[in-house]
């Protein structure tokens, strides 16, 4: 492509318009860098400076405190235990919701029957319906089976919450898939499973992938599920934060506050970091194509 | 023995029979081809001979068994698509194998057979490489491969030609036939492409709507057409159709043209008999364009050639030999001239016509009506 | 049934087949609908089940415990009648309104000032987009401190000079609704840019190219060719925004509790009280209800045009 040739009055706009997006990346970089510092400071040091001043040294008592002793409601432990929790909620909850996402995807591309179609589209809404309308009767359900605040419980709740969503990216990425290989693998003698495991799934890694980043921010991110469903030894991070940060036991601890907030938020971080590409993808899948 | 039999097959699928009863039969090494305009049923049909569709009403028997309701593997067909439908992830190798690894054949004859149709093919070289690094000559030659290498009782094969460039399908269509020739294998073999029709089968079933028009060998389809639409739909440029009066006697029925001059001629008609009872009436003339030709010194003698004065609107040389494009009873009419015969745009030329192979339709329903 | 045997040397006969063979057969066509088992489950009771219950839930007295005694849709007028509810109704439309509003708005400027061929254009865009991979519980963390009526933004402005610079919002009960459009606003527009920049690439080159010819100017051509042809996408982000709206319920948790008093609650926050701390069970599947029909109320007509639109093109 040739260049145009830059105008003085081009130069300018394109300076202008490197500023602007320089100031609005300033504003969106803004909280969490507030965080980091506030994070490094000592509670005096809160005091007599404001959001922007620097930490005199760093100091990382504030991390120490927020992992292993802060007060959240009414233990003092910090929140490394709920961290574990998260984890053991997460992994289950993503790989099994995946797992099954990637088996109706499958079925409702290429092995449709009567009314699967009609399932997709029940499937679909009961993505978008708001929660409270299933968390009473959730309830009932899970202290019926005795998984009441039990990780087990939780992890139930995330799959049947997030199949729906599991299901339509992998029947939407399916579905762009050729009909015609399936009819071949058929006619090749391949039966169900075999197909599925030889010639679709080596095919799907692009949206495993983004399946699981969206299923594991998804969880990982989820306040309403935990706070309803979780006891007081499993707790996910969001709600040992949320306990954490409304604690007022002695002064108020905003260092401490920050550095848990930001410990909560690392494992997303780091994985919107290493793989930012295909989290965009999974939050355009499907609003785009729509 | 039949290879194939289609038992009166219908396909439903809720609103109207997309299949209405669909009888065909091959013998077993013969090379069928289901052709038509696109939406007539006939990939439809193929899906149903191979499983993958089932099938509403009928049957459909391979030799003496009846595969109606057998599921596509079981059934022994390869099918070669359109779109290839190579397995992306797995090398030329491993696609040409795969069907043979879930019939658990041993590795070690895996590897032959791969061998055997690799140099049948002539695609050795490209056993190690993936799908998407191949060409698409390349790719339809390994979608070949594949089919050729479980040895089926019967060969599908779907558009198979339609993805390639021009020069590409020439060479392939070669190959085919070449390979049908060479090893005897029944194939099935479905097309809109009507030169494919007539240059690979032994036998041509012509489809639309839902409906066989006609099942027979190229040259009965060609020659013989049931209808005015396997008529036209066979031979390019397509069949002269010339609205036309039936006049003569019962013994020597002829049929009217008007030529450049005005003048009514009265043109010889090869099937009398069928003709006579439709004297007076108004019918349709199928004639091909080369039947209408510059006049040739070693047709002269024959009874069913007459000489036409006829206008010439648009000439086209295509090299081998030059089209014109004229007019008969108002209608305009292609015609096929050797390269050295002038004709002038505008003016008249005297051109033969060779009535032996002409064909009468009913003007109203199109079929035919002198048979 | 025919009654030939094999003959050619290799039976493919269905009626030759063994019973334990057809078993199997059986077995393998039902195949499909076996693996979608748990999810039938999921759909039938968990989902559409579930919403049912809660419905008859909410025609009851029940209060800690459900008591399945009828009384009509008495807690629905008691909801109408609940102040708190009220307010929490009010602040959902204002918070909506301009939630969705300014997402939309700073997206699509965002997008189309990323769109003008900006060198590190993945790295800016990264930085716009972040925030959508935090929880509403870590932004509200966040933005709580960084709105502290004394130690926040006020301090700061005061430090830089500006002394009569005065910012409590979140414990002014007239303001504090703004403050979770703030904070969500900051979590989310970077999702519709991203939207809007999926859709800018969509469009096709070769009207922009048309349309120059045709001696357009660039703003004209995004104002009056590119922006209407994103009318799909448009139309998406506002359908998940509002859902997004209509469910908040963390936001509010970690950035004001629904204070001060409960002059910044919504729905998600009312109905998690009543039917899970407060022993208000019929009246919380109440609310439930009311907000299950507010998301069907923008859902059905747009998965309508969707469907429809999707058959005729």
């Amino acid at each position: 492509m040739v260049e145009a040739p830059m105008t003085v009055t081009r130069r300018a706009a394109r300076l202008g318009l490197y500023a602007i997006l320089a100031a609005v990346a300033f504003i969106y970089l803004m909280p969490v860098w507030v965080m980091l510092i506030t994070s490094l400071k000592d509670v005096e040091e809160i005091r007599s400076g404001n959001l922007l001043s620097l930490p005199s040294s760093l100091n990382f008592d504030a991390w120490v405190t927020a992992w292993g002793s802060a007060c959240a409601g009414s233990s003092c432990e910090g929140i490394s235990s709920y961290f574990w929790n998260s984890f053991q909620i997460v992994i289950p909850a993503v790989i099994i919701s995946t797992l099954l996402g990637a088996l109706n995807g499958y079925v409702l591309s290429f092995w449709r029957f009567r009314g699967s179609e009609l399932m997709f589209g029940l499937l679909l809404v009961g993505c978008f319906i708001p929660l409270q309308v299933i968390l009473l009767p959730m309830a009932r359900t899970l202290a019926f089976f005795g998984l009441a605040n039990s990780t087990p419980g939780l992890v139930l709740v995330h799959v049947i919450v997030g199949t729906g969503f599991t299901t339509m990216f992998f029947r939407n990425f399916y579905i762009g898939l050729p009909q015609e290989l399936i009819k071949a693998a058929k006619l090749d003698g391949a039966g169900f499973f075999f197909i599925f495991r030889r010639v679709v799934l080596p095919l799907s890694t692009p949206i495993i992938v983004v399946t699981v980043i969206w299923q594991f921010t998804q969880i990982w991110n989820d306040f309403l599920l935990g706070i309803v469903y979780s006891g007081a030894e499993t707790q996910p991070v969001t709600v040992a934060l949320n306990n954490l940060v409304n604690t007022s036991f002695g002064g108020k601890q905003y260092n401490v506050d920050m550095a848990a907030a930001l410990i909560a938020a690392l494992p997303t971080l780091i994985v919107y970091m290493v793989a930012g590409k295909y989290f965009v993808k999974g939050l355009t899948a499907g609003a785009v194509k729509g | 023995m039949a290879a194939l039999t289609i038992e009166n097959a219908v396909k439903n699928y809720g609103q109207g029979d997309i299949l209405k009863g669909i009888n065909i039969s091959i013998e077993s090494g013969e090379f069928l081809i289901l052709v038509g305009p696109s939406g007539c049923g006939k990939s439809t049909l193929m899906n149903m001979i191979a499983g993958l569709e089932t099938v509403t009403s009928g049957r459909i028997l391979m030799g003496d068994d009846d595969v109606t309701n057998v599921q596509p593997k079981d059934r022994d067909i390869a099918m070669v698509f359109q779109s290839y439908a190579l397995y992306p992830n797995m090398s030329v190798a491993e696609n040409i194998a795969f069907g043979l690894e879930i019939r658990k054949v041993p590795k070690h004859e895996r590897a032959q057979e791969v061998e055997r149709v690799a140099k049948l093919l002539q695609i050795e070289h490209l056993l190690d490489r993936k799908p998407g690094q191949l060409s698409g000559g390349q790719r339809q030659r390994v979608a070949m491969g594949r089919a050729l290498a479980r040895r089926p009782r019967l060969y599908l094969f779907d558009e198979p030609l339609s993805n390639l460039d021009a020069k590409l399908r020439v060479e392939m269509r070669t190959e085919i036939k070449k390979l049908h020739q060479n090893l005897g294998t029944t194939i099935v073999y479905v097309t809109h492409d009507q030169i494919e029709a007539m240059t690979l089968a032994d036998r041509i079933a012509v489809m639309k709507d839902g409906i066989v028009q006609q099942f027979g060998t190229p040259q009965e389809i060609y020659n013989d057409p049931n209808n005015q639409f396997v008529a036209g739909f066979m031979g390019s440029p397509a069949m002269n159709f010339i609205p036309a009066k039936l006049a003569g006697t019962a013994a020597a029925v002829t049929v009217e043209v008007t030529d450049a001059n005005g003048a009514v001629q009265q043109l010889p008609v090869p099937n009398s008999a069928a003709l006579a009872s439709q004297i007076g009436n108004e019918v349709v003339l199928g004639l091909r364009p080369e039947k209408i030709t510059e006049p040739l010194p070693h047709k002269e003698a024959d009874p069913m050639v007459t000489h036409l004065p006829m206008k010439v609107l648009v000439t086209e040389p295509t090299g081998a030999d030059t089209m014109v494009v004229s007019e008969l009873n108002g209608t305009q009419v292609d015609c096929r001239l050797g390269p050295r015969f002038d004709v002038t745009p505008g003016a008249a030329a005297d051109l033969m016509v060779d009535m032996s192979l002409a064909v009468f339709f009913d003007k109203a329903t199109g079929e035919r009506i002198d048979r | 049934m025919n009654q030939q045997t094999n003959t050619a040397g290799r039976s493919i006969n269905s009626a030759a087949l063994s019973p334990l063979a057809r078993l199997q057969q059986a077995l393998a066509d039902q195949l499909p609908k076996l693996v979608m088992a748990p999810t039938f489950l999921i759909i039938f009771v968990c989902i559409y089940g579930y919403i049912g219950w809660t419905f008859l839930l909410s025609l009851t007295k029940s209060r800690i415990l459900p008591v399945w005694k009828f009384v009509g849709f008495e807690q629905y007028e008691k909801l109408f009648m609940n102040d708190r509810w009220m307010v929490s109704l009010e602040n959902l439309v204002i918070f909506s309104f301009l939630f969705i509003a300014l997402c939309l708005l700073i997206g699509m400027v965002l997008a189309v000032l990323l769109d003008q061929k900006i060198r590190n254009e993945g790295f800016i865009r990264g930085i716009y987009l972040y925030p959508m991979a935090i929880s509403f519980i870590v932004t509200g963390t966040a933005w709580k401190w960084l709105m502290n009526p004394s130690l926040g933004l006020e301090k700061m402005m005061h430090d830089w000079g500006w002394t009569s610079f005065s910012f409590d919002w979140l414990v002014d009960p007239d303001m504090v609704v703004y403050t979770l459009v703030i904070a969500a606003v900051w979590q989310s527009s970077g999702f519709v840019m991203a939207l809007f920049i999926a859709g800018l690439r969509g469009v096709d080159d070769e009207m922009i190219k048309a349309a120059k010819l045709d001696g357009a100017s660039m703003p004209t051509i995004y104002r009056r060719i590119i922006l209407p042809s994103l009318k799909p996408v448009f139309f998406s982000c506002f359908v998940i925004l509002s859902h997004i709206a209509i469910k908040s319920f963390d936001l509010v948790a970690a950035l004001t509790g629904g204070g001060p008093g409960y002059a910044s609650d919504l729905p998600a926050n009312f109905m998690y009280a009543h039917a899970f701390t407060r022993g208000q069970m019929g009246l919380g599947a109440a609310s439930a209800m009311v907000m299950l029909g507010g998301v069907l109320a923008i859902l059905v007509p747009y998965l309508y045009s969707e469907l429809r639109g999707k058959k005729h093109g």
